[in-house]
Formats: structure tokens, sequence, C-alpha cells
């Protein structure tokens, strides 16, 4: 071999110069400073949005999109963090029954502007409900009970009721029945007349907002991002953030470093591995939030499994479960669970009710109750869960557990894997034996959960629902004294274990990540996960 | 020329057509339904409200005419309308897509230009520890998966070195530019902001090794065994007995005859990355097109899944044309045949 490089093509190769090129590159295009000014005047927030598909508020249905919704536009009514039973003033002070019993009259302030600088009126309640009621799109059907809303006067509006026994503030306490205001929507193609034909503001409102609250939408970037800016003349105070940015992040790790960068400020999506990895950080502090969404297991009464027409042999289904196992094991212990379908800290259920009328494992008398069923040797059933997780915990590895609890008292559960969409799809049309669900509804309202077990549900579990039982879940709907209602919510739940059709497995505690740098956060279950206005850079 | 060319395109439009019937056919033959993701689980039991969506998004229509006026705006360049977005499919492709193009093409040209050179060289000094290299670094892409390389890039370079920004295309608090393509880089050159350029530049590095890492494994091999094979043929003999340089022996003649197979691998490698990669742009939280497809299909949303076969099936097609065309110019006996 001669001292001559035999390829010509140099002692130092041009394949060594591409990592060098690369690092310089990288080296002179350095990220943003993190600390500058505009960082800390923004709040950055992970969360993954991806099933958002507008911010229009008449049709705002999903789980993230609540989030900027409320952020944007103000509610007639609210909840406090942590109280999901008070009802508390918003854009209204008061309100109350006329003496018709059908008709309730909200007061509202007279202090509140738009984005726009227009005062909010009455007939911005108005036309917003009206809009949305003629949408005729999901938020809608949770007010289908309502005939219609009529404007007073400047600060007086009328709700009037179809049906005055179903309840309605706790309902249009959800962000999408947040105010907008009338000429702004009307100017960009809004209407109340046939919204749902008519109406083609949607495309402008899902980039702007035209509320009265703390932020203004100012963009979408689909699956990219959503920004807000400060409402400086928020009625409630001025917003300690100038700017917020709401960032799509599927991925929790993801989220876990760019939070530990300090490239956002909270983490919404961090599964309890990741929680645990920042105990020992100084710089992130972890806010737990017990949520009102839950996992459960559903169980038909179809004739296609005669076993699972007796109720004892469903029981022994409730007792055979190792519930503590499931929060302790599977999901780290963060986590409750009700006793039946309303999740513990809604009006009538709480912790100790769980643990004074709820399933708990019971092997003995699980096996007492399939030898009265009929069944000593147990039975077969299949089980149906998607390819899901809630709060980390796939549905696959609640299967497992459940199975393997089953299977100590003879009852064995054929596991059935499916795509969500088609498992869905059955389930409605009422095709499966039993099913791993999630359950999150719209509004912080007993009678969504209830009313969904006697009638929706009760269809897909070929479950024929006592009237008296029907009658329980209206009667306390439509009470309006909250003790009274409390009393008759556990005496529903007292019957929902006797039936043992549904058994509540995880009612997680969300454990949000947030950086020291930001105060006053406040996260919330009631639907919108979190009330920004009061935070501030620290 | 333009009959070889010509006859291709024909064939194309064909190939396109076959793609968009068959996942129309099988996209419906799933046994979900999108009424009860679209509607919730009140909406979905109320049987009026079910009646109107269906006949809203033409779901209560036979398979036949509905693939039928799917095919009526295909002409009209129409992909319908997405129903979980409520826009044009079109529309929600085009804010896609740009995202796409740019890491697919930087991760492309990251490819060809560390696996091209290297490839050569490996074969020019086969055995040595280049090749060795090489034949390292062709392991690692081919066989690492993505979303595990994209976790520990992020990781040591994001989360330990700080070398490199996080996930998205840009820093959360900077303004992208007016969009004028879509394009990051090209937009914040023609908006002239420099500081902005560098940001979407280092956003782009990460997900760009990432996805060029298969891709760059692909073609050192290919250019290696490919020269391989070239350099030992008669006419390099000839070359080198000429007394030529090595370089022009290596470059000149062994390199252009093998091309053929780095080009046709090089074109489909590019199609797959214009595709999408899910698992990419999830991690790297990247607004492309791999992630509405994946969206879509998870929601069973029908149009958009058909736009984007659509587009997808014309991507590999274009692409496959353009091989074609470049066999015809590497290898001018391609058309004589």
């Amino acid at each position: 071999m001669s001292e001559e490089d035999p390829s010509g093509l140099g002692r130092r190769p041009l394949i060594l110069s591409a990592p060098a090129l690369l690092a310089a590159l990288l080296a002179q295009a350095r990220p943003a400073d993190a600390q500058s000014a505009a960082r800390r005047a923004t709040l950055v927030i992970a969360l993954d949005f991806s099933d958002t598909t507008t911010l229009d508020p008449g049709r705002v249905a999903g789980y993230s999109n609540p989030l900027p919704t409320r952020m944007a536009y103000d509610p007639l009514v609210t909840m406090a963090p942590g109280d999901y039973i008070t009802v508390r003033p918003c854009v209204a002070t008061e309100w109350s029954y006329l003496p018709d019993g059908k008709t309730i009259r909200f007061k509202l302030r007279d202090d509140i502007r738009f984005v726009s600088g227009r005062p909010l009126t009455a007939e911005d309640v108005r036309f917003s409900f009206t809009r949305l009621l003629t949408m005729k799109y999901q938020a809608s059907q949770y007010l289908a009970h309502v005939d219609h809303v009529a404007a007073v006067d400047d600060h007086t509006v009328d709700f009037v009721l179809k049906d005055p026994t179903q309840p309605l503030v706790t309902i249009i306490a959800a962000p999408e029945f947040g105010i907008s205001d009338k000429a702004a929507v009307i100017e960009h193609g809004g209407t109340d007349i046939d919204a749902a034909n008519k109406d083609t503001a949607t495309p402008w409102l899902d980039q702007n907002s035209v509320g009265s609250g703390a932020f203004r939408l100012t963009g979408w970037e689909r699956n990219q991002s959503i920004s807000l800016v400060r409402n400086p003349t928020y009625w409630a105070g001025k917003p300690g953030y100038e700017r917020v940015l709401i960032r799509q992040m599927s991925e929790s790790a993801a989220q876990l470093l760019a939070l530990k960068r300090g490239d956002v400020d909270v983490a919404f999506n961090l599964i309890p591995e990741q929680i645990a990895t920042l105990k020992d950080d100084p710089n992130i502090d972890v806010i737990r939030v017990t949520s009102l969404d839950y996992l459960y297991m559903a169980v038909s009464e179809t004739t296609e499994n005669p076993a699972l027409t007796k109720t004892q042999a469903r029981q022994a289904i409730g007792y055979a479960i190792d519930y503590d196992g499931i929060i302790k094991e599977l999901i780290g212990g963060n986590a409750t669970r009700p006793a039946a379908f309303l999740p513990v800290g809604v009006n009538g259920s709480t912790d100790a009710l769980t643990k004074e009328i709820g399933y708990h494992q019971d092997l003995d008398r699980a096996r007492q109750l399939l030898k009265e069923a009929g069944l000593p040797e147990g039975f077969s059933f299949t089980l149906n869960f998607a390819n899901q997780s809630l709060a980390g915990v796939a549905y696959r590895d609640v299967a497992v557990k459940v199975q393997s609890d089953l299977a100590r008292v003879g009852i064995r559960a054929e596991l059935a894997p499916m795509d969500m969409v088609s498992m869905y799809a059955a389930y409605n049309a009422a095709r499966l034996q039993a099913v791993l669900g999630f359950w999150n509804p719209p509004a912080v309202e007993n009678q969504l959960w209830a009313s969904a077990t006697v009638v929706r549900v009760a269809k897909r579990l070929h479950w024929d629902v006592p009237p008296d039982f029907t009658q329980l879940v209206h009667d306390a709907a439509a009470e309006r004294d909250l003790a009274k209602a409390a009393a008759m919510w556990r005496e529903y739940q007292v019957r929902m274990v006797g039936f043992a059709h549904l058994f509540v497995l995880i009612q997680p505690i969300y454990q949000i990540a947030v950086r020291k740098s930001v105060s006053g956060l406040k996260i919330t279950a009631a639907g919108w996960m979190a009330e920004v206005d009061a935070a501030r850079p620290v | 020329m333009i009959r070889y060319v010509s006859s291709r395109l024909v064939l194309a439009v064909v190939m396109v057509l076959l793609a968009s019937l068959v996942i129309f056919l099988i996209a419906n033959s799933v046994p979900g339904d999108p009424v009860l993701l679209q509607l919730g689980d009140l909406g979905a039991s109320n049987p009026v409200m079910v009646a109107a969506f269906r006949h809203k998004w033409g779901l209560d229509l036979p398979l036949w005419d509905r693939y039928w006026i799917f095919l009526d705006g295909l002409f009209h360049g129409d992909l319908g309308n997405s129903i979980a977005s409520r826009r044009p499919v079109l529309a929600d492709i085009i804010d896609y897509a740009p995202a796409t193009i740019e890491l697919a093409s930087c991760a492309f040209l990251l490819s060809l230009v560390v696996g091209l050179p290297l490839g050569i060289i490996a074969a020019v000094r086969r055995d040595s520890w280049v090749d060795h290299i090489a034949r390292v670094v062709s392991l690692i892409g081919v066989s690492a998966p993505a979303f595990w390389l994209a976790f520990i890039m992020l990781a040591i370079f994001y989360g330990q070195l700080d070398w490199a920004p996080g996930p998205g295309r840009l820093d959360p608090v900077a303004f992208p530019p007016d969009r004028v393509t879509g394009l990051l880089l090209i937009d914040t050159v023609l908006a002239g902001d420099w500081d902005t350029f560098h940001d979407a530049l280092a956003h782009l590095v990460l997900p760009s090794i990432v996805l060029a890492s298969a891709t760059l494994g692909l073609i050192t091999r290919t250019t290696r065994a490919a020269m391989l094979e070239a350099l030992s043929q008669d006419y390099v003999r000839v070359a080198r007995a000429k007394g030529l340089r090595r370089f022009v022996v290596v470059l000149g003649h062994a390199l252009p005859n093998a091309m053929l197979p780095v080009v046709t691998l090089g074109g489909l490698a590019y199609a797959n990355l214009l595709s999408g990669a899910v698992l990419t742009e999830t991690i790297f939280s990247w607004p492309g097109l791999g992630r509405y497809t994946f969206q879509s299909a998870v929601a069973l949303d029908f149009p958009a899944i058909t736009g984007m076969t659509v587009v997808i099936a014309s991507v590999y097609v274009l692409v496959n044309l353009m091989v074609d065309v470049s066999y015809a110019l590497l290898d001018p006996r391609v058309v004589r045949r």
C-alpha cells in the first residue's frame, strides 16, 4: 500500500464532517433563553389536547377543550375547586325560581365587559344559550328541558323550563355554557335562528374568542398549540400572566423532560411513575386532585349468558374483586372509588359511604352467593375492554387483575380486547356481556350520572329497571334541598350496589406537576381542569 | 422519453384511484361507528340526532353512492369535509403537510449527506475501520425502533446535555412567522426573522436524526453493496489501468452505475418519510400528517382517511415516477428498452 490515499477522497472523509456540521448548527441555533422576560410572563401548559376539534363554545364537547374555553368565557355560575356541591355566582349574582315554578330568574353583574369593550347584557346571555340550543350539538342535549331563554331587562334573564323537575343551575356551570358577545358572533356569521344549519361562525371562533374571561384566545394551531393573551380589563382582577400557551404534548415522557427543563410550567398528563421521580425535585410541586372521572366494569343481564341474568351471580363478581389491590398495586394508591355510579365528591357520595355500603373483597360471601345462584362451580363470561389507559393504568392490566381475582371463586372472565370505536359501538348496541368503560360527565350534576344508569346504560345491559327506582332518580334530581337530595342519592347508591350491574374500580387522583415558579394555579375536577386567572409568576 | 413519462403518468392515476377504492372499502367495513365518537354518549342514544348526523355526513347513503360522491369531489379538487374537524379535508392536509414535508426533507437530506459518502467509503475501503463504523451505524439505524431512539435522543441531548431544544417546531414563546408556505425554514427567511429561523432549525435536528436513522442505514448498506459490485466490474479495472486517479474512478465511473438501486430505495424512503411518521411526530409533538392520519383512523373519520390515502398514494406514485424518470437519465437503455 502506498502512502498516497488510494481513494483520493482525502484523509478526513466527508462523513466525519457531518456530525461536526450538526453540532455547529445546534451551537448556533440555541433555543431561546427560557428565563427571558417574555418567557416569564407566559404560562406554558403541556397537555394532550388531541381530542380538541373546536373552540367554539357552542360546540365544545370534549375532555381538553373546556380548559381554554373556561379561560376565555365566563359562565353564569361556577363551582370552586374542591367543592362540587355548592354552585357559586360568576356572571350571575343571584338566581331563584319564580312563583310559576318553571322559570329561573338570574340577576347579572353590571360591571362585565367583553374583550371587545362592549358590556355584557342579558341579551348576550339569551343569544348565547339560544344559539347553543338551536345548534343541536352535544351541549344542547343537556338543556333539552329548557323551553326558552328570555332577557327581562339589561341585567335580568329568565330560563323557562319545559320540565321544572330537571336540574339546570349545576349544568350551566360547565364551560360550554359561557357567555359570548352577541354582536361579535353575528359579525362573524353566527346566528341564534336555526344555528345547526345557518351558523358559520365556528371557523372564526376556533381562532378567536368573544367572551369576557380572564384571557382572550388568539390562535389555535391544530395539534400544536392554543394561545391566549391576558384580558387587561377582566372584571375579577388582572390575571397574573400576560400570555398562556397550551402546548400539544401527547407523550408524557416528553412532558416530563420539558417540565424539568423549564420549557413548560405545568404538565397535566404525567403517569404515576413519572410523578414519583419528581418527589425530590426542588423546582417542582405536585398538586393532587381527586377527579370525578372513573373506570368501571359494567355487567350485562343478556340472556346470551344465563348466569349473568342472576343477581347473586353478578353480586358474587362484586365481592370477588380486590378493589384495594387494584388501587394500591395498579395506580400506586392514587385513586379512590365510590360505592356506586356517583363519584366521591358529589352530593351524597363520600369515601365513608363506600366503606359502609360499597363492595369489598369477601371471597366466602362470593362463593356463598354463587351457591345461592345455583352456580357453585362458578361460570364464564366475556369481558371486553379497549386499548386505553386512565391515569397511566392500562385497561388491559385492570382486566387481567379482575380476571385473576374472579378466578379465585371459580368465575372465569375471558378477556376480549377490542379497538375503542368498535367496542363502544358494540356496547352501545347492547351486544357485550361485560365491559370496562370510562365515565366523564360534561357537568357536575348527579342527574347526568344517575339518569344514564337507568336509561342508556340500562338498555346496553339488558336491565329492566324497576319503575320505583327510575322514580327515585327523578325525585332526587328534582329535590332542591341539598341535604334531602343527598339522602336520596344515598338510597340510589344502596340500590345500585344491590343490582350489581356497575362496579367502579378506579376514580383516579390526578397529579398535576407545576413548577415552583408558578403560584396560585388552582386545579379543579369540575371539568375545566384549572383556574388560571389567579396564577402568577413567582 | 415523453411517451415513457406519459405512460407512467396514466398508470399513476389508475394506481391512485385503485388505492382510494381499496381504502374506502376497508374503512367502511370496520365494525365501529363514528356517530358515538362525534355525538357523545347522550347524543348517540338520541335517534333524531343520530339520523340528522348520518344524513348530514352522507352516512345514510349506500356505499357506492358515497364513493361516487367522493370521486366526483376528487375530480373537482375536493376531498370532502372531515367529520372530526368539520373542515375541508384538503384544508386540514394543507395545515399539517408543511410540518411533515419540512421534517421529511431534512431527514432525507441528512440520510443522503451521511449515508451516501459512508456507503461509498465503506465499499472503497472494505473491511477498514470506516467500513466497520458504517456497518454499526447501519445496523443501529435499521434495527433501533424510532420511538426508542427518539426518547434516548431527547433524554440525552435535551434533558441532560441541554444541547438541543425540546419537542415542538418552535420554542414555546417564539412567535411563528406569517404563513406563506407553512415551511418554517422558508417562511422565517422570507420574513427576515433569523432568530426564529435558528430556533426552527434547532428544533428540526433531533427529530430529523431519529427519522433519518432508518433511511440512513438502508442507504448506506445499499450504496455499499452496489458500489462493491460496480468496483469489481471490468470497466473499473480498465479505468484504473488507464491510470485515472482513484477519485475519478470511484465517483466518475463506479458511482453512476451503482446509483440505480440507491435511487429506487431513496425514492421509496422519501415517500415513506413524507407519508408521516406517527411515533416520531407524537414524541416530538410535531403537528404533521402522521398524527393527523392516525387520529382520523382512530375517530373513523372516513373522509379524512380516504383523503389521506389519496394524498399518500399520490406521493408514492409521484416519487416513483420521478425515480422512473431518473432511471432514464441515469441509464438511457431503460427508455430504449
